[in-house]
């Protein structure tokens, strides 16, 4: 059997000529793959100014043969060899991305004879590629593990949190929350079946305490009381009314298990079992068949974006009213619900994996070197940084002070580690005087600790951070067989870490990406590894042997970088470097296309474009208030997409 | 099969308790001491399914402490491979082997790349592994009539936490397989004991569930419908893993104590090759994944004196100077050990006229070669056990990829076809079956 073209480096033997298009996906589309031309000229990328339309990954070979014809725009009819397309990845003439293509190789040629082709065919034979990629087809969304926790307290009283000992969300676009990673493997299936089973035990252990059944039952076979119980609790477990079938379902089973064990409280335990572990618990399927519950669908949205659970008997209310369906009625709902204390956990979470918080809490330090970087201290760094959020959030400040807020809330750790005096209380307001060296998210140790060795500054992990996190651009990651050491400071040559990361420019093959990153985490090279300012950089040189001492030298530091891609970057220092991220469009945007990412649980494709850009609007003209941004979300038209409450309101019973 | 008498095996665990264990499905297989066994009892040893583990560890390894200088039968262990003194005839050690898949358009970093075509012989996708992995391939084949069809197990947590990076095993395109991290709930999954009302009633509440998920799909687009199908086979899954439990086998395997500690991972590593070997022995799965630490792990080493650090970062800082050098030996020697004791474990269970082990084929792999590198060709892998008359006892030097091991392995020890398009050079292996 024929196994994937064993690489397209290995076996370019025998290529057949570029005579028709197909030649493209066997041929040029791998060679583009391999020299990751996506990675930056697409929308999320460090040149999404010249973006190329890539199609999906798994795209159809249709797709990606139309891709290779619209091509043709960087092609030179008259003089192919002129063509952009040949001369900016092999770098002929300037390319930010450095040499993607090795001038003279066997991909070049394949490049080559492409290019020939689309000359030969002239423009008619690129055809248009534009239709804008759909939505990703309706995925329906599964409970996270927090919100399964939640739901479970909210619903039966539970506080046992059983999805913290569930296999872990992971990370995958930036989240834990994506939709197209809540697949339902086996051994997850099972551990909702175990909890369920251990939830409705403890639900009814000691009688009805959580008062679930709303009436007294007269007898193990009292059917009135047992279906009031079954269309109550179906309510709140399912976010909507049950079907009739559903209905007729659960009181059966309910009768079998009572009648066997002439106990009403049985029958109980078996419908809050199976309901707590039947897909319209677990999945956001609130709305139903042709959404005949779409109002309960739109209840729960707002429920699990804004409070990370459940909807409560009010918003359930609303829902049967119809009282959710126009952005007015929305706006006035988020209002009330962004004043529940609710509110503020749930957003904690998105800022948690936003900022990847845990990070600073994993991290390693040497303890010789930096004996203050404690378990507590880490902590505190991330307090700090969740304080500085919830003030920014739920006090109506400007957004974009996050990276130049010349204030911070430190405890007394955290102000000696910044050499400021110690604050009047725990985690109280301080305000950071120029000789403090620092401002905003960028001065603060939740980043600079957590990016950063156990020894040394990482220039690179700051600058990587700051463009995936804050700038929405994914950065390539190196080729493999590249040895990633970088010369030792020795006391003839004692040099600066940016000294020695100047490798990565003068070497082509790292200088095409490491210009993305490094000079933007130049500009923190005053943080150490610990996020402690200094004003030199001080390298210790160990002796010729064990016994001879370690030599301490002190260098002058130089913070002046740029952010490649942003005009007018230059900065001087981190201050300069955050008020440039602040005022910054594709910073300012990030923010608002994180958000969608977490709140809609996928990445933004080109259709979202539009979204995207009202909710920014609505953001900036609110003088970048997030509680603003929320708004904008739910009473965004995405945010009942699929819904259709309006036509919803004739079938509503 | 005829059970005349319960057996009992004795094993040690790390903390030197002698833990009790019983094997009543195979106990026909074994006379009272429970070693030999009962002629008329035995089966030929052909008729014994192999079973098949794909072990994984994270980061690279230190070349030089790890492959052995010489060939063949007489090589010398090298200090990473050291602790494979009492089972060296059981493996075999096999350098130059190339991942061709990590040369594929990955989208993430040079570690997620390798393991995604170590593992599923595809490009990395940004979110998961763009196929299937070898074990589930396998698992599809051999894992239909078990009462687990695979089982995902691992040890160590900590990592950057991507999808990636957590999990070696994939249903198929960007469908993890996480693996059960905490003895407790493995030993649930495997052991707990249930009664017969127990039984039937999980069976129907999960009739109630199934009734649900059937019709929900007929009204969602095709994707849904998808995830929906998966959610049912799932039910499926556990309905069967029920309706098979061995019977009273739990009742003989001794719960594993509270883990206070969960990042002491030696001890869980031991209970979880414990617990997989028990699985095996009592027919519940073929085919397991085993997880030591993550792809491009962080975990800490403080049980080797380690303080501090995170493997990662052990791999990049002066990675070449001789104490870097040493203190990675020390890491991939400490995967080596918790290897060897799994294949001592399989080892010490007798079953037909060898042992375990003799029907086991594992394969032993990290995401790369040298870490610092990053190098993905010349990986240095471990095949161990004598399922299928697999060739062990020695060192070869090979130049061929990853796939050609997994389709010489699939062929002629499991007798499946490794259908999946896993970048091959497309050559058996005749040095290692």
């Amino acid at each position: 059997m024929i196994r994937r073209a064993a690489c397209a480096l290995i076996a370019f033997a025998g290529l057949a000529d570029a005579t028709d298009p197909a030649f493209f996906g066997a041929k040029v589309y791998p060679v583009f793959e391999a020299a990751q031309c996506r990675a930056c000229h697409a929308s999320d990328g460090v040149a999404s100014g010249t973006r190329l339309h890539f199609p999906e990954r798994g795209a159809s070979a249709q797709d990606i043969q139309s891709f290779g014809l619209s091509l043709s725009v960087l092609v030179d009819h008259v003089d192919p060899s002129k063509s952009l397309l040949r001369l900016k990845p092999t770098r002929r003439i300037p390319h930010t991305g450095g040499e993607r293509i090795k001038p003279g190789s066997d991909e070049e040629r394949i490049l080559t004879e492409w290019i020939q082709y689309l000359a030969a065919n002239g423009a008619g034979a690129a055809r248009p590629t534009q239709t804008a990629s759909a939505q990703p087809g309706e995925i329906v969304r599964r409970l996270t593990h927090s919100q399964y926790n939640n739901t479970l307290h909210d619903l039966l009283g539970d506080s046992t949190r059983p999805a913290s000992h569930f296999p872990s969300e992971d990370y995958a676009d930036g989240f834990k929350n994506q939709l197209r990673m809540q697949d339902m493997p086996p051994v997850l299936v099972e551990a909702y079946s175990a909890a369920a089973e251990k939830a409705a035990l403890n639900a009814f252990r000691n009688g009805d305490t959580g008062h679930l059944i709303p009436c007294k039952a007269a007898s193990a076979r009292d059917t009135v009381c047992r279906d009031r119980f079954v269309r109550s609790f179906g309510l709140r477990a399912f976010r909507r009314p049950l079907s009739e079938a559903e209905f007729r379902r659960y009181t059966a089973a309910f009768t079998a298990q009572a009648d066997a064990s002439a106990s009403f409280l049985e029958g109980a335990r078996t419908v809050v079992e199976a309901m707590v572990q039947s897909p319209h618990f677990l999945f956001h399927v609130e709305a139903g068949p042709a959404g005949r519950w779409a109002d309960y669908a739109i209840a729960s949205r707002l429920s699990y974006l804004l409070w990370d659970t459940m909807p409560d008997q009010a918003l359930l209310d609303a829902a049967a009213k119809g009282e959710l369906r126009t952005p007015a009625q929305r706006q006035r709902w988020v209002q009330r619900m962004l004043d529940n204390p609710l509110a503020h956990p749930a957003l904690d979470e998105f800022f948690n994996e936003w900022l990847r918080l845990e990070k600073v809490l994993n991290a390693a330090k040497d303890r010789r070197r930096y004996p203050e970087f404690t378990p507590e201290l880490a902590a505190a760094m991330v307090e700090e940084t969740r304080r500085l959020l919830r003030h920014l959030v739920w006090d109506d400040q400007n957004f974009t002070d996050f990276f130049t807020a010349d204030y911070a809330y430190l405890n007394a750790d955290l102000a000696d580690l910044y050499r400021l005096p110690p604050p009047g209380g725990e985690f109280e307001l301080i305000h950071l005087p120029a000789a403090a060296h620092r401002a905003g998210i960028l001065g603060e140790g939740s980043f600079l600790a957590a990016n950063a060795g156990p020894i040394e500054t990482s220039p690179t992990a700051r600058g990587i951070f700051v463009r995936e996190q804050f700038l929405c651009q994914h950065v390539p990651p190196p080729p493999p067989n590249v040895n990633t050491n970088l010369p030792e400071a020795s006391e003839d040559k004692p040099t600066t870490r940016r000294q020695r990361l100047s490798e990565h420019v003068d070497n082509p093959v790292c200088a095409s990406c490491h210009r993305l990153m490094d000079p933007i985490g130049f500009g923190l090279e005053n943080y150490d590894a610990i996020g402690r300012y200094r004003s030199k950089e001080s390298i210790q040189i160990a002796g010729a042997d064990a016994k001879a001492k370690t030599r301490k030298i002190d260098l002058p530091l130089d913070t002046s970088g740029e952010v490649a891609g942003i005009p007018d970057s230059a900065f001087t220092d981190s201050l300069h470097l955050g008020a440039i991220l602040a005022n910054s469009r594709v910073c300012r945007e990030c923010i608002v296309r994180q958000m969608f990412r977490y709140a809609y649980g996928r990445m933004e494709t080109a259709a979202d474009q539009d979204t995207i850009q009202a909710l920014f609007a609505g953001f900036r003209d609110s003088g970048f208030h997030f509680k603003q941004l929320l708004v904008e979300l739910v009473t965004s038209p995405e945010f009942v997409r699929g819904l259709n409450p309006s036509s919803a309101a004739k079938r509503s019973p | 099969m005829k059970l005349t008498r319960r057996t009992f095996l004795r094993g040690v665990s790390l903390t030197g308790a002698a833990v009790r264990v019983g094997l009543p499905p195979l106990a026909a297989m074994f006379n009272s001491n429970g070693t030999a066994f009962a002629a008329d009892a035995v089966r030929p040893a052909s008729t014994i399914d192999p079973r098949f583990v794909l072990w994984f560890n994270g980061n690279g390894i230190p070349e030089r402490y790890w492959i052995p200088e010489e060939t063949g039968a007489d090589y010398s262990l090298t200090p990473c491979l050291a602790p494979l003194t009492r089972v060296r005839n059981y493996v075999h050690v096999i350098s130059g082997i190339d991942n061709l898949g990590a040369r594929l358009a990955g989208q993430g970093n040079g570690h997620m790349n390798a393991i995604c075509g170590l593992m599923s012989g595809t490009a990395f996708t940004g979110r998961g592994a763009g196929g299937p992995s070898f074990d589930q391939i396998l698992a599809g084949g051999i894992g239909a009539k078990s009462r687990f069809r695979s089982l995902q197990i691992g040890v160590a947590q900590e990592s950057h936490g991507e999808n990636m990076q957590r999990n070696m095993s994939w249903a198929g395109y960007e469908r993890a397989l996480p693996p059960e991290m905490i003895p407790h709930n493995l030993f649930d999954r495997l052991f707990g004991i249930r009664n017969e009302s127990w039984v039937a009633r999980k069976k129907s509440v999960l009739d109630l569930v199934r009734e649900d998920v059937a019709e929900i799909e007929p009204s969602l687009g095709h994707a849904d419908r998808q995830r929906l199908d998966e959610h049912l086979s799932s039910v499926r899954d556990l309905e069967r893993a029920i309706s098979s439990l061995p019977p009273d086998y739990g009742k003989h395997v001794k719960e594993p104590e509270d883990i206070a500690d969960l990042t002491d991972y030696p001890r869980i590593a031991k209970i979880q090759s414990d617990l997989l070997v028990h699985a095996f022995a009592s027919g519940q799965t073929r085919v397991a994944s085993y997880m030591l630490t993550k792809c491009q792990s962080l975990t800490r080493f403080p049980w080797l004196g380690l303080a501090g650090n995170r493997h990662h970062d052990y791999t990049h800082n002066n990675a070449g100077t001789p104490e870097q050098q040493r203190i990675l030996r020390d890491i991939c020697r400490w995967h080596v050990e918790e290897f060897a004791y799994f294949l001592e474990r399989l080892h010490s269970v007798p079953e037909g006229d060898g042992t375990l082990l003799d029907h086991t084929c594992c394969i032993y792999v990290h995401e790369h070669a040298e870490a610092n590198v990053h190098k993905c060709n010349g990986l240095a892998i471990l095949l161990a056990g004598g399922a299928g008359k697999m060739k062990t006892g020695m060192h070869t030097k090979s130049h061929n990829s990853i796939a050609d091991v997994y389709q010489t392995l699939a062929e002629e020890v499991f007798h499946a076809k490794l259908d999946e398009p896993f970048p091959t050079f497309q050559e058996k292996m005749s040095e290692i079956v």
